[in-house]
């Protein structure tokens, strides 16, 4: 089984056909959807939170068969991704595209339980310590993408059950729960 | 001398026929009963053999594939019914109904993949796979057996020669004769190109390509645009050894 540093790849991965693709719906469907869940779980599991289209990602070739993907078949998964609510473009040209393998609403939820199992219902913490202070290691906030966790704050802020204030700088923008 | 008519002629020719029917209705039941008695004793033998290799016929394939060699040579099908002594002896039909449900629970599960065509190699290593408690037990035979007990489900179950592989078919696809030397070809390598399909089997392009879109549509060919020479690759997921670990790990 050929492996990327930690993660084992599927055997779909070392079959030539699966780079290229296919013309006929059935066996396309079937392509889209191992794809679909190779990259969930590869972004999930290597805490991938952004893939660049026209920049090298592990998953976009296979050198051990010569094969990689065209872009019309990167921008075709990332496209289903994007339909599920399983990612987002982050721009215009499909250039970049956020991979959300928790929906916004399920980080929020995280970070309810992350902000109950600290003791902060009503504490403040910032958002640096949120991303990589030493409650948040081996959680999966370690190192989340800001725009997911800004985004998942505004939804918590909308419900009431934070504030979200900024510093002088970016450096120490902060959070105070009221849950 | 020449019998002359009369009521008495009659009579003697009536009896005539009644001694002649009787003894022919006697002859018949003696060798019926010879019969009866041959088969009874056949029967008990092969009873007694089979309660005798019990073991045998249940951990070795190969011998279970003997023991029903002889049991086709004289015309008895285990398998016939799940009910009688063969099942209460055996618990054989069991066995090769269980092997069906299993069969066509992979054949289903590979079918996105391969279009429901398998190679019957495959299928065994997957099936015992499935099987660990027994793994090893399961042979071919008992495989291509067990398809044809799944026929009577009318569901198209079918094992097709292609070159030496046998393939299963789970998918009522017709494939004619271009269709599996098309297969036969793409065993050497996995997969074929229009090019090689013309230059091996001397085809013309049209007929060549008009085989290759059938078997892209029928769910059995996936196209690979991805080499540097440019030229399209068609591959076979059924005849391909990188298939046999789809769906499994490793």
């Amino acid at each position: 089984m050929q492996k990327l540093g930690e993660f084992k790849l599927p055997p779909f991965f070392n079959y030539p056909p699966y780079f290229t693709l296919q013309p006929v719906r059935d066996t396309r469907d079937k392509q889209i959807q191992l794809w679909k869940d190779l990259i969930l779980d590869y972004c999930k599991t290597q805490k991938v939170f952004v893939i660049g289209l026209e920049e090298e990602f592990p998953l976009f070739s296979n050198p051990v068969i010569e094969r990689s993907l065209t872009h019309e078949a990167r921008e075709t998964f990332l496209s289903v991704l994007v339909v599920e609510g399983r990612a987002e473009w982050m721009d215009k040209f499909h250039r970049k595209c956020l991979i959300l393998w928790h929906r916004i609403e399920e980080w929020a939820e995280i970070l309810v339980q992350f902000a109950r199992d600290n003791g902060l219902e009503d504490g403040v913490v910032t958002i640096e310590e949120i991303r990589f202070g030493t409650e948040s290691q081996g959680t999966e906030l370690q190192g989340i993408d800001r725009t997911i966790l800004n985004r998942a704050l505004k939804i918590l802020e909308q419900k009431g059950k934070l504030v979200v204030f900024k510093g002088t700088s970016t450096d120490d923008e902060g959070v105070k729960f009221s849950l | 001398m020449r019998r002359r008519p009369g009521i008495g002629g009659l009579q003697t020719a009536a009896a005539a026929r009644d001694q002649y029917r009787l003894l022919g209705e006697n002859v018949a039941k003696i060798k019926t009963d010879l019969m009866k008695e041959q088969l009874a004793t056949f029967r008990s033998q092969l009873e007694d053999f089979a309660r005798k290799h019990k073991n045998d016929i249940r951990k070795n394939p190969a011998f279970r594939s003997q023991f029903h060699e002889m049991c086709a040579k004289v015309g008895v099908d285990p398998l016939a019914s799940n009910k009688g002594f063969w099942a209460e002896l055996l618990g054989i039909g069991d066995f090769y109904y269980e092997l069906g449900v299993q069969i066509v629970d992979i054949c289903l599960a590979t079918r996105p993949h391969n279009g429901g065509l398998i190679n019957l190699q495959e299928l065994c290593h997957l099936l015992r796979q499935r099987r660990k408690s027994d793994r090893g037990v399961v042979s071919k035979d008992d495989c291509l057996r067990a398809i044809g007990k799944l026929k009577v489900l009318g569901s198209g179950f079918e094992v097709i020669s292609v070159a030496k592989r046998k393939l299963v078919r789970s998918v009522p696809t017709e494939l004619n004769k271009d269709h599996n030397e098309i297969l036969e070809l793409a065993q050497a390598q996995g997969y074929v190109t229009v090019e090689e399909v013309e230059r091996r089997l001397s085809w013309t392009s049209g007929r060549a390509i008009d085989a290759l879109d059938t078997l892209l549509d029928e769910g059995l060919a996936m196209i690979d645009d991805g080499h540097q020479d440019g030229k399209r690759r068609y591959w076979f997921p059924c005849v391909s050894p990188i298939s046999s670990s789809i769906g499994v790990d490793s």
